[in-house]
């Protein structure tokens, strides 16, 4: 019997010490990855300046057409996120912060996603290979669930999200495979108009009182003297519920009601996405309400 | 309580100590920490179906005592039928009643006669079709004198709710398992890092093999009327891979789970997929469910007594029941019948018990006959499991007709957002191991072994898929 507790503690000796070794490796290979994501991209970056910077989730990706912005002078990205919440994005600011951005202007998709201040996991495990990395990342996590098992239980983290940064994605890295994700300035235009797509309810859902990460956003925005633009962005007509919009608008004052600027189905995707003409409709109407100077 | 679970991980070295280092006084102290520790394992699904198991084993217990004791045939036949009729029963209403009011219903409105059946709202006790066959081959075989009944109730308990073996086999027998559960097993250090080895490598094959092919097949199968020619037949071959790797993968990790404990389970799989035929293949897939019908139906039915005709129509009744223990769904029953289909030629040259030697391959003409009977073999599963995989007979044919319609070729990009072909290198890599290991029970045994072990532990953390987390196929049956 002693002879198997030393054997099965030399067989746990060897998991922690792949565990380790590869942790090692596929923080290094993340360290080198710049065309993949959005989230890689800025971590490895040097500092920028950027007249706007654009975040949110999908409706901010999909909605706001950097170009437009570019072409009236205004150096900008959009940093929106498919699929990620508040959390992320604020992550995101904090980020760029880090690494030293300038930033004039940020323009925050706050609609949908303030009816909830947890995190997306497909999203936010884009930050975890450098949780050994960042001060602000590891900080942004500790209040989580799980935190302990991600920082301190080595490779836990590339296990548990496998999908998104396991071994595909390092692979992908080493490879040197680019994605879409950081063409046309960060916007992802929608061109297909999926017939029968166009409906939503969203009576059920509510905005938080105090959504954690909004507020979070809105105080570094303060701090660092950056103009806070927060603004709801459109859906399509077909919406059982559309007073949430505003509830939205009762509860945050200060966020710009766009959700009606564009409502034929025509110009949308599905229904919570406008496609490239609306988004470039929408996208106008912003320049010429906030940046018209 | 899953093998692969962080709570089966804390599970096992509690009850690995409590049993080699508190309860290791005599037999009786080891089976009964086994079995408190089996029913708590069991109570992790689902506590209430805990009072079905023992119902089901005393049943069989007092059953098989009688049966011995009776002075008459009329009373051994009467607990004799008693216990078959309760145990299918159970397995009855729990599993096929739906299927049968269903199928029924179905058939009066196709007839015109407006039928609506009075189901059931029951979850399927997980394990049952296992338990339930441990009892019926434990009640057959002493009603035939082929063993004596067991009188100790703990030591009879083991037998059937042992927990490695509990929710998905493999099938025991009471002359394997039972002399053992009657002795005080003794520590043995070669067994036990057997053991170790033989659970490490069925966690690759899950959740390295057979979860990573499941994202794909899914993705292909649940689209599959978007899906071209090479894709249609890439899932094909992943679900071939997923349901190889998911049960042969639980097999292994009860087999030795079973040796940290001292006892040996029957070995369930035998590397089916170099099988050169298919009666090669039923004898190293589900070995113990494939001999379980041969011992307790097939020979019964006759067997091969009686002529060729008989010969097939046992097979036949074999394999199609052997479907529909599976599921209550006709697509395994279509499964069953399509693989007494392939038997069928070799039983008209009479030729199912030519391929018994071990495959020997070297630079002759033989060897490339071999391989192509193994790559024949293989095919002729892949198209039987479209039917296991699909949801109804309709999909299945649909599937099938569509890879020869289709006739595109060309890499696909999945709903999973991988591209059909990714997982290719993987599967390959897997079989060269399997090959060059084909005549042990597990490739991580033998000369470097502490590096087989720490590249299969490798291969488990980076290449293994946790996110997207699928139970073992067949503790749904």
């Amino acid at each position: 019997m002693k002879r198997f507790l030393i054997y099965t503690a030399k067989i746990l000796l060897i998991t922690v010490l792949i565990a380790v070794v590869m942790d090692g490796l596929y923080n290094y290979v993340f360290l080198q990855s710049k065309n993949r994501g959005k989230i890689e991209t800025v971590f490895n970056s040097k500092p920028q300046n950027y007249d706007v910077v654009i975040l949110g989730s999908s409706r901010a990706n999909n909605h706001f057409v950097s170009k437009m912005f570019e072409d009236k002078g205004l150096k900008t990205f959009n940093y929106g996120m498919s699929g990620g919440h508040l959390f992320e994005a604020s992550l995101m600011l904090k980020l760029m912060i880090e690494k030293k951005y300038t930033i004039k202007n940020v323009i925050l998709e706050a609609d949908l996603n303030l009816s909830n201040d947890k995190e997306s996991d497909g999203v936010s495990a884009k930050f975890l290979p450098y949780i050994h990395n960042s001060e602000i990342i590891k900080e942004h996590f500790e209040n989580q669930e799980n935190f302990n098992e991600l920082y301190y239980i080595p490779f836990y983290r590339y296990i548990k999200y496998d999908g998104k940064i396991g071994f595909r994605e390092t692979g992908k890295i080493i490879m040197g495979e680019k994605t879409n994700a950081l063409d046309n300035l960060g916007y992802y235009p929608l061109v297909k108009h999926k017939n029968g797509n166009m409906k939503n309810n969203i009576v059920n859902l509510n905005p938080l009182k105090h959504n954690k990460y909004y507020e979070e956003i809105k105080k570094i925005c303060k701090e660092k003297n950056i103009a806070f633009i927060a603004v709801m962005t459109p859906m399509c007509e077909n919406v059982k519920g559309m007073n949430y919009f505003d509830k939205v608008k009762k509860v945050y004052p200060e966020i710009h009601n766009y959700e009606n600027v564009v409502v034929e189905n025509k110009y949308f995707s599905s229904c919570g996405h406008m496609n490239d003409a609306g988004s470039k409709i929408f996208t106008a109407r912003i320049l010429k309400d906030f940046f018209n100077k | 309580m899953f093998f692969n679970s962080i709570a089966f991980a804390i599970f096992l070295p509690i009850v690995f100590f409590l049993y080699w280092f508190v309860f290791n006084k005599t037999k009786s102290t080891q089976n009964a920490l086994l079995i408190i520790a089996s029913y708590y394992f069991y109570s992790c699904w689902d506590w209430r179906f805990l009072f079905l198991l023992i119902f089901s084993t005393f049943l069989d217990y007092y059953t098989g005592i009688q049966i011995e004791k009776g002075k008459s045939d009329k009373t051994r036949k009467f607990w004799f039928w008693l216990s078959i009729l309760v145990n299918l029963g159970f397995l009855g209403v729990f599993k096929y009643y739906n299927f049968f009011a269903n199928s029924f219903s179905e058939l009066l409105n196709s007839v015109g006669i407006q039928a609506s059946p009075i189901l059931l709202n029951l979850i399927l006790p997980v394990g049952i079709s296992f338990y339930t066959f441990h009892g019926l081959s434990y009640v057959i075989d002493i009603y035939y004198k082929r063993i004596k009944a067991e009188y100790n109730f703990v030591d009879y308990s083991l037998f059937v709710s042992y927990f490695p073996l509990l929710v998905a086999g493999p099938i025991e027998r009471a002359t394997h398992l039972l002399p053992q559960v009657k002795v005080k097993r003794e520590f043995s250090f070669e067994k036990a890092k057997e053991g170790i080895y033989q659970i490490i490598w069925g966690l690759v094959k899950k959740v390295v093999i057979a979860d990573t092919c499941a994202t794909y097949a899914n993705a292909i199968f649940d689209n599959y009327t978007s899906m071209n020619s090479f894709s249609l037949i890439l899932g094909a071959v992943y679900f071939a891979f997923q349901i190889y790797g998911d049960f042969s993968g639980y097999s292994d990790i009860a087999l030795g789970v079973s040796k940290l404990f001292g006892l040996d389970l029957l070995r369930n799989f035998n590397y089916p997929y170099f099988s050169r035929d298919i009666a090669e293949f039923w004898r190293r897939w589900h070995i113990s469910l494939s001999s379980w019908f041969r011992d307790y139906l097939y020979i019964p039915l006759g067997g091969s007594k009686g002529g060729l005709w008989m010969k097939i129509r046992n097979t036949f009744i074999i394999f199609v029941v052997s479907g529909f223990w599976h599921g209550a769904n006709w697509t395994y029953i279509a499964w069953g019948f399509i693989n007494a289909v392939y038997f069928l030629p070799l039983l008209l040259r009479n030729s199912n018990r030519s391929n018994m030697d071990t495959i020997e391959l070297s630079l002759n003409f033989n060897s490339v006959k071999t391989m192509i009977s193994i790559l024949w073999t293989f095919l002729i599963t892949c198209v039987a499991w479209i039917f296991f995989r699909a949801k109804t007979i309709t999909d299945a044919i649909l599937y099938l007709k569509r890879i020869f319609t289709n006739k595109d070729f060309g890499f696909q990009y999945l709903d999973n957002e991988r591209y059909n072909y990714e997982l290719i290198l993987m599967i390959g890599l897997f079989v060269l191991i399997e090959w060059n290991n084909r005549t042990k029970i597990e490739p991580i045994s033998g000369k470097k072994s502490t590096v087989k072990l720490a590249l299969a532990i490798m291969a488990i953390m980076a290449f293994g898929t946790f996110s997207d987390y699928k139970e073992f196929i067949y503790f749904q049956f």
